[in-house]
C-alpha cells in the first residue's frame, strides 16, 4: 500500500495551516483515491465516533433554529386545521397548491438516497461507499416529511384514516381504482423498504458503536446491532441481504414517484395530462435528490470535517451524475412541451401563457436554475470539484425543480378547460410557513440523526479500502479491485 | 361505461341557451334550498366564490358587435365522471338508483383529488366552517345537511327532491310523474331554460326533447358522458 | 273543483291551518296568528313534513305569487306559484332572498324610540306607549301630516292610509320610492295617459310577437316584472311551428335584455326618442309594411334628421331603413318604451312617441301586442305611484314647517332620492318622524319613532296586480306564513288602533283590524277561478291560491286614441358641459339589489351581477377602449364626478357600452340598512341633480355627463369571472 503524502497524524485534529496552498490540498483531500488511502480501522471508527460526540455551541444554536421553524410549522398547522384551509391561497381552481409540490419535492429529493445506494451497489459503483448513509437518511427523512403532506393538505385531517384499508364492520374500503391511494402505498412501501435497507446496512456500524461507546449509547447501540459480532457468515449475509433489498428497492423507488406522477397525470387537467409523467418526474426527483445530496454532502464535510472521506472524487462523480441527470431532464422536459406544443389542442396552448403570462417569471426561474445553470458549469472539473460552486448549483437545482413542481401543480390547475375559472394562485402565510418550517424539520432531524448514527459506513469504506490493490504499471500506479464474490 | 338503459332513473337536464337571461334566479334559489352559505366579498376577491351553480359569461365579438353568452355550468353528473375513480374514499360515487354522481359529505377527508379533475371546475371545497349570522340560519332547509369544514361539496340535482317524491310515488304505489320532481334552480328559471326529468322515461318531456338539433354537451369531447344537455343559443341576423 | 287530487286536499289543508290558527284571541293582531309550541302541533304538521302556504311577494310591487315552504314552523324556501297569472310558477332571485329579509340579522326587532336623531341609539318602548305616543302625535298633527309610501307597502294599508289622510283633511300620501323612480312607472302612466287616455301600465305580450323593439327597456332584467316577462321571453323563444322571435336592443350599456338579443344597438343615451321618429319616418317615407301601415306612420311621423338618428345608432342611415323595415313587415312587431326613456328630462314624451309605433303597426290589444289592464271588480285598484311633482310637493310642505308628523312605510326617501331633493333637510322640519320599516334604513336613522311593521310573510295583505299579465286582472293574496319572528306589530292595525281615538278618522277607519278589512275588500270579489259560491269559501280559496283571478281573461277593445299627430319631443339637455363631463352616465337599478332594498339580503349581495360577475362592490362600466385612453384597468379606483356630485368606484372593463358612456349600478352605498349593506360602494344617485323632468313625473337622471379622474387607489373586483386574459388561442368551449 502507498503511502500518504499527507501529514502524518489525524489530520482533523490540526488547525487549518496558514499556507494556502496546503489548505487548499487539505480542503479537498489527497488527491488520491480514497480506497487507496487506507487508515487503520480504528482510526476510521473514532473519526466517526468523534463527530456524533463531540457537539459544539454552535450545533445547538442551529438545532435551536431549526427547532424553532418546526414549531412555527407545527402552529400553522394547527392553525390551519383549527380554522380550516380557508387560510391558505388555495381557490376553487387552484385546489391543490404548495402542499402538493412540497409533497412531490420531498419525495423527490429522498429519492437519489436510495439510488445512490442500491443501485450503484448494485453496479459496483465504489464511489457511493462513503455517501450511501448520508444519501439514505435524506431519503428517510424527506420521504417521513413527505409522508406528512397529504395529511396537512387534506380537508377533514380527522377523518384521514378512511384512507387506510382498515376491516371494519360496514366492509366500507378505500377505492381501489384512485391514484391517490396507490400513492399512498407506494410511499409507505419505499419508506418501509428503505429503512429497512438502511437499517440492514448499519448494523455492523451500530456494533461497531456498541464497542466505542459508553452509558446510553452503548445500550442503545447494543439493541440496535442486534448482537453483531462481525462473523463471517454474518458479513456473508449482510451481504445477501443488502444485494436482495438493492434489488426490491429498486422498483419500488421508480414506483413512488410514478405514483406520485400518476396523480397528476390520470387526471384530465390540461398540462397534467401527459404519459411521459412517470419517467419525467422519476428523473426530476432524482436530478433534485442528487443536488441535495451534494448540498448534504458539502454540510457534513465542513461541519463535521469529513476530508477525509469525502473527497474530490466523490464530488467529481456526483457532479457528473448531476450533469448526466440535468441532460435527462431536459430531455424530459421538452418532449412534454413539445408533445403539447404540437398537438396545440386549446387547453394545453393556454398553459403555454407561462411563456408570457403572469407564471412567465417562475418559468424562467426555472429554465435558468435548472439548465442554464448546470449545464454552463458541470462540464468542468475544477468547478464539479470546488465545493462552493457545487454548493451554489445544488441550492439551484433545489430551486428550481421546486419551481417545476409549483409551476406543475398550481400553474397548471390555474389554467382549465373553461377559461371563465381561470384563477391564478397566491400563497398566503400558512403554506411559506409550512413549507419553511418542514424543510428546517428535515435539518433538525438530519442533525440530530448525526448526533446518534454514523452518518458515513465505516465498514463500507473499511471493505472497500480492503478489497484494492494497487498494481504498478510501468511508472503508473493503477488501482484494481478485488472481486470477492 | 355505455349509457345503457338500466335500473332507476336517468335523471337529465336540458339547458336551452338561447332562453338563459342569466338572472341569477337558479343561483339564489340553489342557496336557499342547499343551504350554501353566502361567500364573502374576501373570499370571491380569493376565487372561492362558492355557488353550485353558477353563470358563466363569455363575451363574443368587438363592439359595437358584441354579444354575451351565457353558460350556466353546475355538476353535469357525469355518466363516466372523472371524479369518482380519484377519490381516494369513495366518497364521490355514482348512485345506481338516481344515476347521480353523489358525494357523501361525512366520507370525503378532503383531498380534492375530485374537484381538480373535474373539468367542469363544479366541485366547491369548504374552505371554512360555514357561517350564518343568527337568526339567518332559521332558514336552512332541514332536507339538506350543513357540510362541515374540508368536504367537497356540489349540486346534486336537488337529490333530496328526488327522494321525497319518489318516497310519495312508492307510497301512493305509482311511478314517478314527469315534473313532479324539479330541483329549485329548474323551479324557479323564469324564461323555461332549465328542463329537468327523467331521460330514460319514454313520456318526459327530456326524453322528447333530445335528440335536439342544437344540442350539444359541454366538453364532450373528454368523453364524461355528462347527464346536461345544453341548447346552442338561436341566431337571426338582421340589418347587416 | 273536478279533480280533487291528494295535492290540492294538502292545499286545502294548508289553507285551512292558515285560517284554523285565526280563531279568537284578545289583541289585534294576535287574534289572527297564535304560535303554537310544536307538543301540541296542529295535527296537519307533521315534523319533517312540509306545508306550502301560497303569499305574494313584496320584494318588488310586480305581485308574483308565491309559494312558501314551511318546515316546523319555519319558513325555509320560497317558490312561484305554479297557478299565479303573474309569474307562473316561475320567481326571480330577489323573490327568493325574501326569507333573508325575514330572517334577518339587523331587524327591528320591536317598537323603539331614537332620543336624539342620527344618533342610532335606539331605545325599546313598549308596544301599547308607541300607540299611545303614535296617537298624540297624529291627534296632535291633525290634517299636518305627511304619509310615504313605497313599492312594498301593501295595496290594503295604502288604502288604509289613503283614508286616514283623507278623513283627517291632508293630502293624500306619497307613492314614491327608488323603485318606482328608476322603472319609470310615473313617465310610462302618464304617457299612457296621453295617449289612450288610461293611466294604467300596459303590458306587452312578448311571447307572441316576432320582432320587439326595446327602447331601453331591460325587462328581463329589472323593468317593472322582469320575472312575468321571462316566463313570456322562454315562450317568444320557442314559439309554435319552431318560430323565434326576434329582439333588437336600443340601449347605450348591454343590459341582461340586450345581452340576449339578436342585435343590441348602442344608442346615444337619450336618443332613443330620436330613433323612435326616425323609424316612424323612414316607415311612412318608404311605405314599409303595407299601405294601412305607411299611412298611419305619415300620419304620425314628424320631421326628424335621419342621419342624426343614425349616426346616434352607430349605423348607417340605410341599416336603420332595414331596421325600420323589419319592424313594419313584421306580423307582430312590438315596440317597448323603457325606463331608460324616463329620467330623459322628455320622459313622457319619449315613451308616447315609441308606444306610436305600436300604434302603426297596430298592435293594440291583440296578441302579441299591447295589452291594457281590464279593470278589477269591487273597486279594488293599484295605488298608483306619485309624480315627482307631488313628492316635491310633500317636500315643500316638510320644509315649510307644514308637516308635524311623517309616516314612512316601505319607501326610504333619504337613499331614494338625489341629495339635492333636500330629503334630509326637510326631514329635519319635520316634529315627529315615525318609520315602519322592518331594518334600520337611512330615513329610519332620522325617525324618531320606529314601529316595525310585520315584513310580508308574517304579514296580512293583498297586491292588485299591475301591470296585468295576459289580460288577466288578479289580486294576489298575502297572509302570514310563520308566526311573527320578532316582536312587531302590522302596521294596519297599529293605525285602525290609533284612528279609532280620533274622532275624524274613526268613523272612516271602522275596522277592529286589517284582516276585517281585508275580507270585506275581498270577499266583495265576483266568483273568480278559485270558484266558491260561499264568501267564506272564496275567503278560504283566495288565501289558499293564492289570489284572485278570473277563469279567463276579459277581452279588452283596443283603446282610443288620443295622440292623433305627431308628438313633438324636447331634445334632450344634459346637466354638464360636454368639455368638461365628457361622458354620458347611464344609471341602472342592479339586477339583484333592484333599487337598493337587496343590499341588506347576503344572497343578493353575493350572487354576482349576471354581465360583469360582479358582487358586493359598486363598478363603473368603461369602455375597454376608453379606459386604455384614460390609462385606466379594471380594479382602477376612479372617482366619478357630475355638476351635482361625485362617487368613488372600481373600473370594470365592459365591452358592450358605448366608448362615450359611463354605467354605474344603484343599489350599493347604503349608510344604513343593516351590516350587509353599511359602507359598501357608492350610490350613484349623487351624481344625479333633482330636476323635475318637463312633465313633473320624474326627476331627472338620465341626462347626466360626467368625467372621470384616476385616485391612487386600488380595489380588487369581487367578481366570479376569472381575472386572467385567456388570450386569442383559447376558445369559448361552446
Amino acid at each position: 500500500m502507498l503511502e500518504s503524502k499527507a501529514v502524518t497524524g489525524p489530520y482533523w485534529e490540526q488547525p487549518d495551516p496558514e499556507d494556502e496552498r496546503l489548505a487548499y490540498q487539505l480542503e479537498h483531500g489527497r488527491e488520491e483515491h480514497l480506497l487507496l488511502d487506507a487508515r487503520p480501522p480504528a482510526e476510521l471508527n473514532q473519526v466517526v465516533l468523534n463527530t456524533m460526540q463531540q457537539t459544539g455551541p454552535r450545533f445547538w444554536v442551529i438545532i435551536a433554529g431549526l427547532g424553532a421553524m418546526t414549531l412555527a410549522f407545527l402552529i400553522a398547522w394547527f392553525i390551519q386545521i383549527i380554522s380550516g384551509l380557508g387560510i391558505t391561497g388555495l381557490n376553487r381552481s387552484v385546489m391543490w397548491g404548495p402542499y402538493i409540490a412540497n409533497l412531490i419535492y420531498f419525495i423527490g429529493i429522498g429519492h437519489a438516497g436510495t439510488f445512490i445506494s442500491a443501485a450503484l451497489r448494485l453496479m459496483r459503483m465504489d464511489f457511493r461507499r462513503p455517501i450511501a448513509r448520508a444519501a439514505e437518511t435524506i431519503t428517510l427523512f424527506g420521504l417521513a416529511i413527505a409522508g406528512l403532506f397529504p395529511i396537512i393538505h387534506v380537508g377533514s385531517v380527522w377523518k384521514l384514516f378512511y384512507m387506510i384499508p382498515i376491516p371494519n364492520q360496514r366492509e366500507l374500503w378505500p377505492n381501489f381504482r384512485s391514484a391517490l391511494f396507490w400513492d399512498m402505498t407506494a410511499i409507505t412501501t419505499y419508506l418501509i423498504g428503505s429503512t429497512l435497507f438502511m437499517f440492514v446496512a448499519l448494523i455492523p456500524d451500530f456494533a461497531m458503536a456498541r464497542d466505542h461507546t459508553t452509558g446510553w449509547r452503548r445500550k442503545l447501540y447494543g439493541a440496535l446491532a442486534l448482537g453483531w459480532r462481525g462473523a463471517e457468515d454474518e458479513w456473508h449475509r449482510l451481504e445477501v441481504v443488502s444485494n436482495i433489498l438493492s434489488f426490491v428497492i429498486i422498483p419500488v423507488m421508480f414506483s413512488v414517484h410514478t405514483g406520485v406522477s400518476w396523480n397528476l397525470s390520470m387526471a384530465i387537467q390540461p398540462g397534467w395530462h401527459s404519459a411521459i409523467f412517470g419517467p419525467f418526474f422519476v428523473v426530476g426527483a432524482l436530478y433534485s435528490g442528487v443536488a441535495a445530496v451534494i448540498i448534504v454532502m458539502i454540510i457534513i464535510r465542513k461541519t463535521l470535517r469529513f476530508g477525509y472521506f469525502l473527497r474530490e472524487e466523490h464530488f467529481n462523480a456526483m457532479g457528473i451524475f448531476l450533469l448526466l441527470l440535468t441532460l435527462a431532464w431536459i430531455y424530459f422536459y421538452f418532449a412534454e412541451w413539445i408533445t403539447n406544443w404540437y398537438g396545440n389542442l386549446p387547453m394545453e396552448k393556454a398553459i403555454q401563457q407561462m411563456l408570457t403570462g403572469p407564471l412567465a417569471p417562475l418559468f424562467y426561474l426555472m429554465l435558468f436554475c435548472n439548465i442554464v445553470v448546470p449545464l454552463a458549469t458541470l462540464w468542468s472539473r475544477r468547478v464539479r470539484t470546488s465545493l462552493p460552486a457545487m454548493l451554489v448549483i445544488g441550492i439551484f437545482v433545489q430551486i428550481g425543480m421546486y419551481v417545476e413542481r409549483v409551476l406543475i401543480v398550481a400553474g397548471s390547475l390555474s389554467r382549465n378547460e373553461l377559461p371563465f375559472n381561470w384563477v391564478n394562485y397566491t400563497p398566503h402565510w400558512p403554506e411559506v410557513t409550512v413549507t419553511i418550517g418542514t424543510l428546517a424539520f428535515l435539518g433538525l432531524l438530519y442533525a440530530l440523526f448525526t448526533r446518534v448514527v454514523p452518518i458515513i459506513p465505516v465498514w463500507e469504506v473499511y471493505e472497500g479500502q480492503a478489497m484494492q490493490q494497487v498494481r504498478r504499471i510501468g511508472r503508473a500506479i493503477a488501482p484494481t479491485r478485488t472481486e470477492v464474490h | 361505461m355505455a349509457e345503457e338503459r338500466q335500473q332507476g332513473h336517468k335523471w337529465t337536464m336540458i339547458v336551452d341557451l338561447d332562453k338563459c337571461t342569466g338572472c341569477q334566479a337558479c343561483v339564489v334559489a340553489c342557496h336557499a334550498e342547499n343551504n350554501v352559505p353566502s361567500p364573502s366579498e374576501d373570499e370571491i376577491i380569493r376565487g372561492r366564490a362558492n355557488h353550485w351553480i353558477r353563470i358563466e359569461r363569455y363575451w363574443e365579438g368587438e363592439y359595437p358587435n358584441v354579444k354575451a353568452r351565457f353558460l350556466p355550468v353546475f355538476c353535469q353528473q357525469c355518466g363516466n365522471a372523472p371524479c369518482e375513480p380519484v377519490c381516494p374514499v369513495y366518497a364521490s360515487y355514482h348512485s345506481v338508483e338516481e344515476n347521480l354522481n353523489v358525494q357523501v359529505y361525512n366520507r370525503c377527508v378532503g383531498t380534492r383529488y375530485c374537484g381538480n379533475n373535474c373539468p367542469y371546475r363544479v366541485r366547491i371545497f369548504n374552505f371554512w366552517a360555514p357561517h350564518f349570522d343568527p337568526p339567518l340560519e332559521q332558514q336552512l332547509n332541514p332536507d339538506v345537511t350543513v357540510r362541515g369544514p374540508g368536504v367537497m361539496e356540489k349540486c346534486t340535482f336537488c337529490i333530496q327532491r328526488i327522494r321525497r317524491a319518489r318516497e310519495q310515488a312508492n307510497v301512493e304505489g305509482r311511478p314517478l310523474e314527469d315534473g313532479e320532481v324539479q330541483p329549485a334552480c329548474v323551479q324557479s328559471c323564469p324564461t323555461d331554460a332549465l328542463i329537468f326529468g327523467d331521460k330514460w322515461d319514454e313520456n318526459s318531456r327530456v326524453a322528447k326533447m333530445i335528440p335536439h338539433e342544437r344540442q350539444f354537451k359541454l366538453l364532450e369531447h373528454l368523453g364524461t358522458e355528462p347527464a346536461v344537455y345544453y341548447l346552442k343559443g338561436g341566431e337571426t341576423h338582421v340589418g347587416e | 273543483m273536478t279533480n280533487f287530487t291528494r295535492r290540492d286536499f294538502l292545499k286545502v289543508g294548508a289553507a285551512g291551518t292558515a285560517t284554523a290558527i285565526l280563531a279568537g284571541c284578545s289583541q289585534e293582531s294576535e287574534r289572527w296568528v297564535t304560535l303554537e309550541p310544536y307538543v301540541r302541533a296542529p295535527e296537519e304538521q307533521l315534523a319533517g313534513i312540509p306545508s306550502w302556504y301560497a303569499s305574494t311577494c313584496r320584494m318588488c310591487p310586480a305581485g308574483c305569487g308565491i309559494i312558501v315552504r314551511i318546515m316546523n314552523g319555519r319558513a325555509v324556501k320560497i317558490e312561484g306559484n305554479p297557478e299565479h297569472p303573474v309569474n307562473r310558477g316561475k320567481l326571480c332571485a330577489r323573490g327568493q332572498a325574501g326569507l333573508q329579509l325575514l330572517y334577518n340579522p339587523d331587524r327591528v326587532t320591536g317598537a323603539a324610540r331614537q332620543e336624539e336623531r342620527g344618533s342610532r341609539k335606539f331605545k325599546a318602548v313598549a308596544w301599547n306607549e308607541a300607540i299611545n305616543t303614535l296617537y298624540e302625535k297624529l291627534s296632535a298633527a291633525g290634517s299636518a301630516i305627511g304619509i310615504w309610501l313605497g313599492s312594498s307597502t301593501s295595496a290594503h294599508l295604502h288604502d288604509l292610509f289613503a283614508r286616514y289622510a283623507e278623513a283627517v283633511g291632508a293630502p293624500p300620501p306619497v307613492y314614491y320610492d327608488l323603485y318606482t323612480g328608476l322603472n319609470g312607472y310615473r313617465a310610462l302612466l302618464d304617457a299612457n295617459a296621453a295617449l289612450f287616455g288610461q293611466a294604467a301600465l300596459p303590458t306587452y305580450n312578448v311571447a307572441r310577437a316576432d320582432v320587439i323593439f326595446s327602447f331601453g327597456a331591460d325587462f328581463l332584467g329589472t323593468w317593472l316584472s322582469a320575472t312575468a316577462y321571462g316566463v313570456e321571453f322562454g315562450q317568444f323563444r320557442d314559439q309554435p311551428y319552431g318560430k323565434r322571435g326576434l329582439l333588437v336592443q336600443f340601449e347605450p350599456k348591454m343590459s341582461v335584455t340586450g345581452a340576449k338579443a339578436d342585435r343590441w344597438v348602442p344608442i346615444r343615451p337619450g336618443a332613443e326618442a330620436l330613433v323612435a321618429q326616425a323609424l316612424l319616418r323612414l316607415i311612412a317615407d318608404e311605405g314599409y309594411g303595407g299601405s294601412e301601415r305607411a299611412e298611419r306612420a305619415a300620419r304620425l311621423a314628424g320631421d326628424v334628421d335621419l342621419d342624426e338618428a343614425a349616426a346616434a345608432c352607430e349605423m348607417t342611415r340605410e341599416e336603420l331603413a332595414t331596421l325600420a323595415r323589419l319592424f313594419a313587415e313584421a306580423q307582430h312587431p312590438l315596440a317597448i318604451p323603457g325606463a331608460a326613456l324616463a329620467g330623459t328630462g322628455n320622459g313622457t314624451q319619449a315613451v308616447a312617441v315609441v308606444q306610436l309605433l305600436n300604434i302603426v303597426a297596430g298592435m293594440l290589444s291583440v296578441p302579441g301586442g299591447v295589452q291594457f289592464p281590464p279593470e278589477v271588480p269591487a273597486g279594488l285598484t293599484a295605488p298608483q305611484p306619485s309624480s315627482y311633482a307631488e313628492v316635491q310637493a310633500l317636500l315643500e310642505r316638510m320644509k315649510a314647517g307644514e308637516v308635524r308628523a311623517l309616516l314612512v312605510h316601505g319607501a326610504n326617501p333619504v337613499y331614494d332620492l338625489p341629495p339635492e331633493a333636500g330629503v334630509v333637510e326637510a326631514l329635519q322640519r319635520v316634529e315627529t318622524i315615525v318609520s315602519f320599516n322592518p331594518l334600520v334604513d337611512e330615513t329610519a336613522v332620522l325617525a324618531d319613532y320606529l314601529l316595525p311593521d310585520r315584513v310580508y310573510l308574517e304579514g296580512w295583505g293583498y297586491t292588485v296586480v299591475q301591470p296585468a299579465f295576459g289580460g288577466m286582472p288578479a289580486v294576489s293574496s298575502q297572509q302570514p306564513v310563520v308566526g311573527p319572528f320578532h316582536d312587531v306589530r302590522s302596521t294596519a292595525d297599529v293605525l285602525l288602533t290609533v284612528a279609532r281615538g280620533i274622532p275624524a278618522a274613526a268613523a272612516a277607519l271602522p275596522w277592529t283590524d286589517e284582516v276585517a278589512f281585508i275580507k270585506e275588500r275581498i270577499t266583495a270579489l265576483p266568483k273568480g277561478a278559485q270558484g266558491g259560491e260561499d264568501a267564506e269559501v272564496r275567503w278560504a280559496r283566495f288565501l289558499q291560491h293564492g289570489g284572485w283571478w278570473p277563469e279567463t281573461a276579459p277581452g279588452s277593445a283596443p283603446p282610443e286614441l288620443a295622440a292623433q299627430g305627431p308628438i313633438g319631443v324636447l331634445p334632450t339637455t344634459y346637466d354638464g358641459d360636454e368639455a368638461d363631463y365628457p361622458f354620458y352616465l347611464h344609471l341602472y337599478p342592479s339586477v339583484l339589489l333592484g333599487d337598493g332594498r337587496g343590499a341588506s339580503l347576503p344572497w343578493l349581495q353575493s350572487a354576482p351581477d349576471p354581465l360583469t360577475t360582479v358582487a358586493w362592490q359598486t363598478w363603473a362600466e368603461i369602455n375597454p377602449v376608453t379606459a386604455e385612453a384614460l390609462g385606466l384597468k379594471d380594479g382602477d379606483v376612479v372617482r366619478v364626478a357630475s355638476p351635482h356630485g361625485a362617487v368613488e368606484v372600481i373600473v370594470y372593463e365592459f365591452p358592450a357600452i358605448r366608448p362615450d358612456t359611463i354605467a354605474i349600478p344603484v343599489g350599493q352605498g347604503h349608510s344604513d340598512s343593516g351590516r350587509y349593506a353599511r359602507e359598501r360602494g357608492a350610490h350613484a344617485l349623487q351624481l344625479v341633480g333633482a330636476a323635475a323632468d318637463e312633465a313633473g313625473a320624474n326627476f331627472t337622471w338620465a341626462n347626466v355627463r360626467v368625467k372621470i379622474t384616476k385616485t391612487e387607489r386600488q380595489q380588487a373586483l369581487a367578481r366570479l369571472e376569472s381575472t386572467i386574459d385567456p388570450g386569442p388561442d383559447v376558445h369559448v368551449p361552446f
